[in-house]
């Protein structure tokens, strides 16, 4: 992708972040507020309420709820956005993976200020930063691709087929439950778990848990595997957003 | 003459009527042959829906045929495009910069530029306020401004020469008469005769989405009304 584009993407997001933060009282607070209350709202029900008793519940909630949501707010927006820009699109010629794109660097500006809000939990419950902190680095990288990967995907069918925006969420809720955000997974059967953990999300949650609550160094098999099945998807993506884009134009206004 | 820019030969564009399975494709364009050579200012006529502005946006690259081919030289089309992607959060300036790299221009051409923009649509203060307060006559400005920024080798114009109330009208028509007159090419949507022969030093007649005559303006305006119901001919 030309420079001109790369200087598009982050003006866009700017905008985007700008736009938002006009758009109420509280502005870039709710940025804050809202995964928080998110947070707090499992926090009621599954530890409170239910008493999902494992120790350490808290700190596994929270990792899991804050890695969960930047995928899933990606996903979601970044999926949507072609569709919404289809009155530019049949203005001007642009690289169309642009749209989801600023989305998803969006949500990822507003991850960061909810990573640190957990880190600062995290430490006032006693786990303290350590030396594996570096092993972020390339488990946030890869979920950043994942995440547009599946974005993009998304993306370059909903302008087809619109209704999917309405299945979206409810199929990301149910992705939630056997992504090991909520619950353990622990208790599958292991021959069974074997196929939870072909989904990239489980093993980039368990590798931020594996650094943050027990200092341990990410599984760096599962996540080249992981890396790999990200950069696969990613390619496909791209290739779909390129290949339909004659096609998005023509669709019914 | 010498090497088009852009050549049709036998160009259809076709389109998704609805969101239905099964739902049939309308053909925009069935059948248009068009050679716009470089430097020249071409007029399009025709009724409404003969596909006029279909053509536009397959000469700005936007639409792709679906048959027929289309030879382009090394030019850069661009549909004169007011306020493109303008957000009504941003302020002008925010706004004026976004619409500008989405139009193609690099950060800092932009940048540059800002003080033109600013100078020209005489927005003064409420350049720094969002646009979501501006009034109309003032969005309008801050459209046109920027949209003359960009110098595509080939413009097209769909139907606007000037915009905003009376006195603004008169600068930026004459702007953008100025732009039109400096050499570049020019393809010219338009329903008026008057601007056409204005703007124009060729044209062709698009009917039902096949192009049916090339030629100097004239002749082919001559033509166009000859075969035009009088009722469509007294505007």
């Amino acid at each position: 992708m030309r420079l001109h584009w790369l200087e598009l993407i982050l003006f866009s997001t700017y905008a985007e972040l700008r736009a938002e933060r006009a758009r109420s009282y509280l502005g870039f607070l709710w940025w804050i507020i809202e995964p928080a209350m998110n947070m707090a709202t499992y926090y009621l029900v599954f530890a409170m309420v239910l008493k999902t008793g494992q120790p350490d519940y808290v700190p596994f909630l929270l990792i899991g709820l804050t890695l969960w949501q930047w995928f899933k707010s990606g996903v979601s927006h970044g999926g949507l956005s072609i569709w919404q820009q289809l009155n530019l699109i049949r203005q001007v010629r642009l690289p169309l993976q642009v749209f989801p794109s600023v989305q998803i660097l969006a949500d990822t500006v507003k991850f960061a200020f909810i990573l640190s809000l957990l880190l600062v939990i995290l430490w006032a419950y006693g786990y303290k930063p350590n030396i594996t902190y570096f092993g972020l680095i390339p488990v946030l990288l890869v979920e950043l691709i994942f995440t547009a990967a599946v974005a993009y995907l998304v993306a370059a069918f909903i302008p087809f087929v619109p209704d999917l925006r309405f299945v979206i969420e409810q199929v990301l809720q149910v992705v939630m439950f056997i992504s090991g955000v909520v619950f353990s997974l622990d208790s599958i059967p292991p021959d069974l778990r074997r196929w939870f953990e072909l989904n990239p999300i489980v093993e980039l949650i368990d590798a931020g848990r594996d650094i943050l609550m027990y200092a341990r160094w990410p599984d760096w098999i599962a996540l080249g595997r992981v890396t790999a099945i990200s950069l696969a998807f990613f390619a496909l993506g791209t290739y779909l957003i390129r290949r339909y884009t004659p096609r998005y134009v023509k669709l019914p206004t | 003459m010498n090497e088009p820019i852009i050549e049709l030969q036998n160009v259809g564009i076709a389109f998704n009527a609805q969101l239905r399975l099964g739902a049939p494709r309308f053909w925009a364009l069935e059948d248009v042959n068009l050679a716009l050579p470089r430097g020249a200012r071409l007029g399009v006529v025709g009724r409404n829906g003969a596909g006029k502005s279909t053509l536009l946006r397959v000469l700005a690259g936007i639409l792709a045929p679906d048959r027929g081919r289309i030879r382009r030289g090394r030019a850069s089309c661009q549909l004169l495009s007011l306020a493109l992607g303008f957000v009504p959060y941003l302020s002008g300036r925010d706004n004026a910069i976004l619409s500008g790299l989405m139009l193609g221009l690099r950060r800092r051409e932009i940048e540059r530029r800002l003080p033109a923009i600013l100078e020209f649509s005489e927005l003064g203060d409420f350049f720094e306020q969002p646009v979501s307060s501006y009034s109309t006559g003032m969005y309008a400005r801050l459209g046109f401004s920027v949209a003359m920024q960009v110098e595509p080798d080939v413009l097209l114009i769909d139907e606007v020469l000037a915009v905003g109330d009376t006195e603004f009208q008169q600068k930026s028509g004459a702007a953008l008469r100025e732009r039109i007159h400096s050499g570049t090419t020019v393809v010219f949507v338009s329903h008026m005769d008057a601007q056409v022969r204005n703007v124009c030093d060729c044209a062709v007649w698009i009917e039902h989405g096949r192009s049916v005559m090339q030629g100097p303006v004239d002749e082919v305006l001559a033509a166009y009304h000859a075969a035009a119901p009088v009722a469509e001919v007294a505007q």
